[in-house]
């Protein structure tokens, strides 16, 4: 099933990737809840419309993933999104295959949306310029994370336009060193609303990395 | 582009003593460094005195990490002509091939550096960096291990080897590592939160408990520190949860998370409030 990524989603995610270069980062994407029924078996392509920075540095432990999902998940049921994949941009500039912890968290997305996608930022091909995507997409199929081509879509979301004079600006504003960048979850621990759900869904994901 | 000195208003004593901080504080702000250092040293290395020379080196590290091989070769050139023979400039030399890639090369002078000196920590570290950047973790394991025999209480050593094991998901290597720095490191709530961390991960009930334990612990140290907050809340509620526990245990646990849970939301509040009171004062009508 294709997925689709808007140029918020896609910009969001690298200005992440670039905001912490001598880490790993990973954080989910959120796609909105589509009423439609698969026809013979292929569906509407899933837009991610958005996505949500998650963690820097450590990734593979699990308490505080599994609060952010759970916050996460709370948060899209009420506003009708739902987690639809998950990006990680390794630390190495040259390692963008997804380990252990994408595919565990991929798998956990997976049981509550079946078209779940790992989005891997490839890191070797991040420049300043934006003249193709640089991600890597893995569907799964057949019990593997398998990789497919990426290509670039001339639509609505104006992948190409909108992002090269979305990334044009945040490059221009590092030069200027303006405060411009995407606040991650260990930020959104200092601030932002809870909702009470927390309570409720605690047990929902509950990752067993073993 | 305007200098930073205008872009601030400030002189080269606030940029020396920001440098400064920023170099007690260990920080890899790497981007502000150059820029900060650059203007230091190009305009005002005459006033620096003795201190240029350990400007020198944090700008070229941080010029390293920001791909500014120019500005890194500048600052190498001064430190060698200055101290010609010196280990430490050495080690910088090799930072640099190390950030062109070229390995090998800096695999060599480390090595030159170490049969000149068998007991210079900062060489065999870069050696050990080398393997990682390499993705040879399991080497750069064995080799931290080795290091740490001889050096057990280099704690930058024993954090990197901790998170080493994370990344290979051994997580009771790691909570040994972590052990080791909260002993000698009983105040840091940081250590005791990630160990707690790494127990949760590890899982099953004994370490789900000790797990609380840590969270709570980490709490004692600083309680501002909503991460153990937040772990406190769903080890409890994991332990709670449980069906081995006896009532009491489960009734105890429920009461941890009741107030863990209570803690949270009061620190969400007061957030939001100062956010509120934030946009307010920003407002033109107050």
């Amino acid at each position: 099933m294709p997925i689709q990524l808007t140029s918020q989603a896609y910009c969001k995610m690298l200005l992440h990737t670039a905001k912490y270069p001598h880490c790993a980062v990973n954080g989910l994407l959120i796609a909105e809840k589509s009423k439609e029924k698969k026809k013979d078996g292929h569906g509407v392509p899933v837009l991610c419309v958005d996505c949500v920075p998650l963690f820097h540095g450590t990734l593979a432990l699990a308490p505080m993933l599994e609060v952010a999902l759970t916050l996460i998940d709370t948060w899209c049921k009420e506003n009708n999104y739902i987690i639809a994949g998950y990006y990680q941009a390794n630390e190495r500039k040259k390692d963008s295959k997804p380990n252990q912890v994408a595919e565990k968290v991929a798998a956990r997305i997976t049981e509550n949306f079946s078209e779940a996608a790992i989005v891997m930022v490839d890191n070797s091909r991040l420049t300043v310029s934006c003249s193709e995507p640089i991600v890597v997409i893995y569907d799964h199929h057949e019990n593997k994370w398998r990789n497919r081509e990426v290509t670039m879509y001339a639509s609505d979301c104006a992948f190409p336009l909108d992002v090269q004079a979305f990334w044009t600006c945040h490059s221009a504003k590092c030069t200027l060193r303006l405060n411009f960048s995407p606040a991650t979850f260990p930020e959104h621990v200092k601030l932002c609303s809870l909702n009470r759900a927390i309570l409720k869904h605690s047990e929902t994901f509950k990752i067993k990395v073993m | 582009m305007a200098s930073v000195s205008e872009l601030y208003d400030v002189g080269w004593e606030e940029m020396r003593d920001k440098l400064r901080k920023w170099r007690e504080d260990n920080s890899r702000n790497s981007e502000q460094i150059v820029d900060v250092g650059e203007e230091l040293i190009s305009d005002h290395a005459s006033k620096l005195g003795d201190d240029v020379w350990i400007i020198y080196e944090q700008v070229m590290i941080a010029a390293l990490d920001c791909s500014r091989d120019d500005l890194a070769l500048t600052c190498l050139q001064e430190l060698r002509k200055q101290f010609p023979d010196s280990h430490r400039v050495k080690r910088l030399t090799g930072m640099r091939l190390e950030a062109l890639e070229r390995y090998d090369e800096a695999n060599k002078h480390y090595d030159a550096i170490l049969e000149d000196d068998p007991t210079n920590t900062a060489a065999r570290k870069r050696k050990i960096s080398i393997l990682k950047a390499q993705g040879k973790n399991g080497e750069a394991i064995r080799e931290l291990n080795e290091y740490l025999e001889q050096f057990v209480g280099d704690q930058e050593a024993w954090h990197e080897l901790s998170e080493l094991y994370i990344n290979e998901h051994d997580y009771g290597k790691a909570a040994f590592c972590l052990e080791e720095l909260m002993m000698t490191n009983p105040h840091n709530h940081l250590y005791c939160e990630q160990y707690a961390e790494v127990k949760y991960t590890q899982g099953g009930l004994e370490n789900l408990e000790l797990s609380r334990k840590y969270f709570s612990q980490a709490l004692r140290l600083n309680n501002r520190n909503m991460r153990a907050l937040f772990g406190l809340y769903m080890s409890a509620s994991h332990i709670a949860a449980s069906p081995k526990v006896s009532a009491k245990v489960k009734k105890d646990n429920i009461k941890y998370a009741a107030w863990a849970a209570n803690q949270i939301n009061r620190a969400y509040k007061v957030s939001i409030c100062k956010q509120h009171s934030d946009i307010l004062k920003t407002t033109s009508f107050t």
